[in-house]
C-alpha cells in the first residue's frame, strides 16, 4: 500500500474536525450532575469526566467534544436535553 | 428519596406531602412550556414541512434558560439552530414531566422505576431545579447571602431528591 493515500486520510480528517462544543459554567447545574452527564452521553470515563467537569466549575468553560459541525450540533442538542449550557463554534487554532 | 435497590433498581420513596409539592411544581412547569412561543404569523407551508420553529430566545429567562442559545457569535447560525431542534426539545421536556406527573399520581410510597422512568426523572427534576433556581436568582454563593425567598427551601430540597437520584445511578 503506497503512503499517499493515508496522507489525504489524515488531510480530510483534520479539515473535517474544526468544530468544538463547549460547557459553560452555570450557578445551577450540581457538579456530579454534570460529571453523570459526560459520562452518560460521551460514555468518558470517571477521571475524564470529572476533569471536565472542574474545568467547566474552574475556568468557566470547557470544550468537551470535537467533530463536524453536524455532529457538534448533535452534542449541543443532547447538552441542552440534560439542562447543560452548551455552544458550539469553530475550534479556535 | 431515590436508592439503589439489593436486586440493583433505582427506587423511589416519597411521601404523601412530597408527592403533593413535585406535582404542584411540575404541573407549573408543563404549563409555562406549553404556552404558545411561535409567533403569530405562522407560514402554512413552513409548518408542514416543521419549518416554523421559533428564531428567538424565550421571553421569559427561567424558560430561555432551558433552551439556550446553540451559537455565541452567530446570530444567524443560533436562530436557524433554535428553528430546528427547540419544537422538539420542548416536546421532549413535556413528555418527560408527563411520565414523572403520572408516577406522582399513585398512591404508594414506593416505586420501582425501569430505565425510562429514572431517564425522564433525572432530566424534568434538573430542569425543575433549572426554572426555580433562575427564578429565584440562584448564584454562586447564594449560600452566604441569607435570603428567605421560601423558594429557596423547594430548590434546596429538589437539589438533595437530586443528589440521592445521581447517587443511585
Amino acid at each position: 500500500m503506497s503512503v499517499a493515500p493515508i496522507e489525504i486520510a489524515e488531510t480530510d480528517l483534520a479539515t473535517a474536525r474544526p468544530w468544538v462544543t463547549i460547557v459553560w459554567n452555570d450557578p445551577i447545574n450540581l457538579m456530579n450532575y454534570v460529571t453523570f452527564v459526560f459520562q452518560d452521553y460521551f460514555g468518558y470515563d470517571k477521571a475524564k469526566a470529572e476533569k471536565l467537569m472542574l474545568d467547566v466549575h474552574n475556568k468557566g468553560k470547557a470544550v468537551v467534544s470535537s467533530g463536524t459541525r453536524e455532529e457538534m450540533e448533535r452534542d449541543v442538542a443532547a447538552m441542552h436535553s440534560y439542562g447543560l449550557w452548551a455552544t458550539t463554534e469553530r475550534e479556535s487554532s | 428519596m431515590f436508592k439503589r435497590s439489593i436486586r440493583g433498581k433505582v427506587t423511589l420513596n416519597l411521601n404523601f406531602d412530597e408527592r403533593k409539592v413535585l406535582r404542584e411544581l411540575f404541573n407549573q412547569m408543563h404549563e409555562l412550556l406549553e404556552l404558545p412561543d411561535v409567533p403569530e404569523k405562522s407560514d402554512p407551508l413552513a409548518v408542514l414541512v416543521g419549518l416554523d420553529g421559533p428564531t428567538q430566545e424565550p421571553s421569559d429567562p427561567a424558560i430561555a434558560r432551558l433552551f439556550p442559545s446553540a451559537y455565541k457569535d452567530d446570530e444567524d447560525a443560533a436562530s436557524d439552530f433554535r428553528r430546528f431542534t427547540e419544537p422538539d426539545l420542548r416536546n421532549e421536556k413535556l413528555t418527560n414531566i408527563e411520565l414523572v406527573s403520572h408516577l406522582l399520581e399513585t398512591d404508594s410510597e414506593k416505586l420501582e422505576l425501569n430505565s425510562a422512568q429514572v431517564n425522564a426523572w433525572l432530566r424534568s427534576l434538573n430542569d425543575l431545579r433549572l426554572v426555580l433556581g433562575t427564578r429565584i436568582g440562584i448564584t454562586d454563593d447564594y449560600r452566604e447571602k441569607q435570603s428567605t425567598d421560601p423558594g429557596l427551601h423547594l430548590y434546596d430540597y429538589l437539589t438533595y431528591l437530586q443528589s440521592t437520584l445521581i447517587e443511585a445511578l
